[in-house]
């Protein structure tokens, strides 16, 4: 049992599409023998953290009345409900029924637990539906894999819908406009001519007409989980090894809110890659952070019909490309099988 | 951990606020990395030209040079 069947394509559309990987929040926010409550896809989990690290999901709702399991207690491998102290496994499977020993609810799996992976510092969920519990096959992005690549991780959660933020990655023009006070994003044309480029695992929207001076080109890569990839040039204070990546992913936690995880990366080994990370933490992370919060600012801004109402234009081809890939994706998810 | 919406943090690959000598340190590879070159060499001729020495007042070998960014950036 894991995502319900019976949702509508509208909901899916603006919750998160199902039987694929999503992120879900920073490794680090739960620590081992911790729990943690956390609302993906729109709906309510527990994440649970064994003292040895072993991290499962389980859906945050007592299989009894319904209760968060969340207010519940850690008991070392499995959750006590506050409630009446029904206690479940973390594989969703109920091991006591305190009140009633020997109750039928007994040894039945009866709590949704989602398969779960931690990759570069942050937990991925499958979010199967029904039809769909066994997990898609997960191929992570090379840069977060490939020894010669160093990357950390930024995450942050913005008020608005998780497309948006996904959109905004497939719109490369902004960076010239919105980032043009930055220190990374000042150069460069403020006109441009865009192709998509099909690829086997979806497709790049780039400039035809210039590479390597601003947020030129990016790649949507699905591969059992989404993300972007893109490049954007550092400055020569930055030191060697060249512009600097980003591996984008989303979580849609419900339809108005959105967690971003960007990993910025570099191919940089050695003393290169130390200095790179002492630099990185000591000055240019917050620079980082200032041009992330202008794309904050802006979507936040942005009305929540504002895809309703548009005039779009060449450079939108991205954008319109995504849309009508995940809108089928939500109709097929939705309609029986 | 922090468990309120909206986690915004700035800062998240820091284990603590820099001290004056990593900001003076960072800020002066920046300019050396601009005005002198990006290979080891120029790395650490750039930082001795412009007196900013490890913590011991030594000026930077290639050697020092190298464990230091170990120390502060790993
Ligand atoms: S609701 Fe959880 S034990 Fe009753
Ligand atoms: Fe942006």
């Amino acid at each position: 049992m894991t995502l319900p069947v019976h949702d509508t394509a509208d909901h899916i559309y603006a919750t998160g599409l199902r039987n694929q990987w999503h992120p879900v929040v920073p490794s680090s926010f739960v620590t081992p023998g911790a729990m943690r409550k956390v609302t993906a896809l729109g709906e309510q989990w527990l994440l649970f953290r064994r003292s040895d690290g072993t991290l499962s999901m389980l859906a945050d709702r007592c299989p009894h009345r319904g209760a968060p399991l969340s207010l519940g207690k850690h008991l070392g491998d499995r959750v006590a409900c506050w409630y009446h102290g029904v206690e479940v496994e973390t594989d969703g499977t109920v091991s006591s029924v305190p009140g009633l020993p020997g109750c039928n609810l007994e040894g039945k799996k009866l709590v949704t637990s989602l398969p779960v992976r931690e990759v570069g510092g942050a937990v991925l969920a499958y979010f199967g539906d029904e039809r769909h519990p066994e997990p898609a096959e997960l191929t992570l992005p090379e840069p977060l894999t490939d020894p010669e690549v160093d990357a950390i991780l930024c995450y942050a959660e913005w008020n608005g819908p998780w497309r948006f933020a996904v959109e905004n990655l497939l719109d490369p023009m902004h960076g010239a406009f919105l980032h043009h006070e930055s220190h990374t994003m000042y150069n460069g044309d403020t006109t441009a001519k865009f192709r998509i480029r099909e690829t086997d695992r979806g497709y790049f929207f780039e400039k035809t007409d210039q590479r390597g001076v601003n947020f030129d080109w990016v790649e949507l890569c699905r591969t059992g989980v989404d993300w972007v990839d893109l490049t954007i040039p550092y400055p020569p204070s930055a030191g060697p090894g060249g512009p600097f990546g980003i591996v984008g992913m989303v979580c849609p936690v419900d339809e108005d809110r959105t967690g971003v995880f960007f990993w910025r990366y570099r191919r940089v080994r050695g003393w290169q890659r130390d200095t790179w990370r002492f630099l990185y933490k000591t000055l240019i992370e917050e620079r980082h952070w200032q041009v992330l919060e202008q794309d904050r600012v802006m979507l936040e801004a942005m009305p929540a019909d504002a895809d309703q109402r548009e005039n779009l234009y060449q450079h939108d081809l991205g954008v319109v490309r995504l849309r009508r890939m995940y809108r089928a994706e939500a109709v097929a998810q939705a309609s029986p099988a | 951990m922090t468990t309120t919406w909206p986690y915004l943090d700035v800062h998240q690959s820091r284990t603590h606020e820099p001290t004056p000598y990593e900001y003076k340190l960072a800020a002066t590879l920046e300019e050396v990395f601009t005005k002198e070159g990006h290979e080891l060499a120029d790395v650490v001729r750039g930082l001795n030209a412009r007196q900013v020495h490890a913590p011991d007042g030594a000026p930077w070998t290639e050697e020092s040079f190298r464990a230091e960014m170990n120390r502060l950036g790993a």
